[in-house]
């Protein structure tokens, strides 16, 4: 049996913000089967850079990292590479501050593995983006958050710093499962994860509809989806950033 | 409901400093050792506006969520910040960060990423100076603080409503500030009234009451008057009181009596505790 896989992707900004001061990021590379997403922390220095470097180095490591193990040193090389890019910056006294605290991001990351007939995933995160692996219209699996009420508003996060490293691997949730042909893999930072999470509980049609539109690349009608539920305060006005996985067979 | 507007560079906030400068500042907290009043709240100004610039801080920029006002009284009322501010009755926070009076060097330890610590040179900056002399002049006070809300407010109608915070060491020199606290309260956006959180130092070793829901713990005349012109606690402010350990409940008052210097810490650690960026725990700090 052959695969195939059809990835999307969707990334709004918070209301009032510009797409340049989007701190969420994507990144995949369907043929080597990996797809991440990574939510840079608001008040932290540089996270947008931090974020974005996360998702991309994690997809295009030789090896993907999933445990604490492999991840503790590919986690060390981006946050020396993140902390060398600030030296001999001359910053005010108040990005000093906020650049000795280094930065934080959510994470997630998805790697997908073909073994003859067999498709397995297995998946790591560190924070409140998520993973949902939908089968028929059902949740078949969420992680490392099920519910919505799981989210907090001081979520564990991957740090820059080499000092907080150890502990912020102790956080680290792995997961793996088998994927089936016509399953959808959902990659998704905090807000949009806590609302789809929520809506699908519920059985609200919008959560289809998300699903739907993202499917078909109907960005244009997803930006006004999410920004119809924030201004009902259905879902929090934070950046929002999806990566769709639909796995198919080839006959 | 009110007090629950998301707080934006579009709908900022307005937080009001008012500041006892009087005679007695120049007093000792209760207590062996202590240093003077005057400067020990000048510090906790300088720190709460410290905090204030880092949470708005976005990288290199501070973005405005907030303006500051700070309003001394004592010899006479005075408003304004230090250095290049002077003269600015209410500054958007990103001209607090880069005008601060002077910035003093100093160092902290912090986590050497081996089990340790190291000592970190840190830059302090300044705005507020300590002052102490003069009368009590709380109602011309609290006038002042009125005239500058109600104009902020007549170009920022919407949004999380202003909130003062008021800190005295004693009696109002010129009357019962009743009146003129709730004149302030009485302001407000279309989220809610101004919030007038009150708090009163103390030189002698009295008990201090923090937060109360009622007046029934308040014999002293002056502290109920105080309780009265002093805002319920907002459920968002509450859940920074809880987080530092602080025994305020639903219907509290922003409202400290008899305070030592960590209830002044606190007192605008809570009053300043909104910020228009979900809160993060810094891990390891």
């Amino acid at each position: 049996m052959t695969w195939r896989v059809q990835t999307r992707h969707f990334v709004l900004p918070k209301e009032g913000s510009t797409a340049e001061e989007c701190e969420d990021a994507v990144a995949f590379d369907a043929g080597a089967l990996r797809f991440a997403v990574a939510d840079g922390a608001t008040e932290a220095f540089d996270a947008r850079r931090w974020a974005a470097r996360l998702a991309a180095e994690w997809v295009g490591a030789v090896s993907a990292p999933l445990s604490a193990a492999e991840f503790g040193p590919w986690l060390k090389e981006q946050g020396e590479w993140l902390h060398a890019s600030w030296e001999g910056r001359k910053l005010s006294w108040y990005a000093e501050e906020k650049r000795r605290a280094g930065s934080y991001a959510a994470f997630v990351g998805l790697r997908l593995e073909a073994s003859g007939k067999r498709m397995n995933w297995r998946a790591v995160a560190l924070g409140d983006s998520c993973l949902v692996q939908r089968r028929g219209g059902e949740l078949v699996a969420a992680f490392p958050l099920d519910s919505h009420e799981a989210f907090t508003s001081t979520p564990p996060l991957v740090p820059s710093s080499e000092s907080l490293r150890e502990t912020a691997l102790t956080r680290l949730v792995e997961r793996e499962g088998r994927a089936e042909p016509g399953d959808t893999f959902l990659l998704m930072s905090d807000a949009l994860s806590a609302w789809y999470l929520e809506t699908s509980a519920r059985r609200d049609p919008r959560a289809e509809e998300f699903d739907s539109l993202l499917a078909a690349s109907e960005n244009g009608s997803l930006s006004e989806l999410v920004r119809r539920e924030r201004a009902a305060a259905r879902m929090k006005d934070d950046d929002v950033a999806a990566v769709r996985v639909m796995l198919n067979d080839e006959r | 409901m009110a007090y629950t507007a998301q707080i934006t560079r579009a709908n900022p906030t307005l937080i009001v400093f008012l500041l006892d400068q009087s005679g007695s500042m120049a007093d000792p907290f209760g207590g062996e050792g202590s240093g003077r009043k005057a400067d020990f709240v000048a510090n906790a100004v300088n720190h709460a506006l410290h905090d204030l610039v880092i949470r708005c801080t976005k990288t290199e920029e501070v973005r405005d969520y907030y303006h500051v006002a700070v309003v001394g009284y004592g010899r006479q009322v005075g408003v304004g910040l230090g250095g290049a501010l002077a003269g600015m009755t209410v500054a958007p926070v990103s001209a607090v960060a880069d005008n601060p009076a002077r910035i003093e060097s100093g160092y902290r330890r912090v986590p050497d990423g081996v089990g340790g610590y190291v000592e970190t040179p840190v830059r302090y900056p300044v705005w507020v100076h300590a002052h102490a002399e003069g009368g009590t002049p709380m109602c011309r006070a609290l006038q002042r603080a009125r005239e500058i809300i109600e104009g902020w407010l007549s170009s920022h109608p919407r949004g999380f409503p202003p909130t003062v915070l008021h800190l005295t060491d004693g009696e109002s020199s010129d009357g019962d500030p009743t009146n003129d606290g709730d004149a302030l309260m009485s302001l407000g956006t279309d989220d809610g009234r101004v919030l007038l959180f009150n708090c009163h130092v103390s030189s002698s070793r009295s008990r201090k009451i923090e937060y109360p829901a009622d007046d029934a713990v308040i014999r002293d005349g002056f502290a109920r008057t105080l309780f009265r012109i002093s805002s319920v606690l907002p459920e968002n402010f509450l859940g920074a009181a809880q987080q530092l350990g602080v025994p305020a409940a639903s219907g509290s008052r922003g409202f400290v009596f008899n305070a030592d210097p960590s209830s002044v810490v606190q007192f605008y650690e809570i009053g300043t505790s909104l910020t228009g960026m979900p809160p993060h725990i810094w891990m390891g700090e």
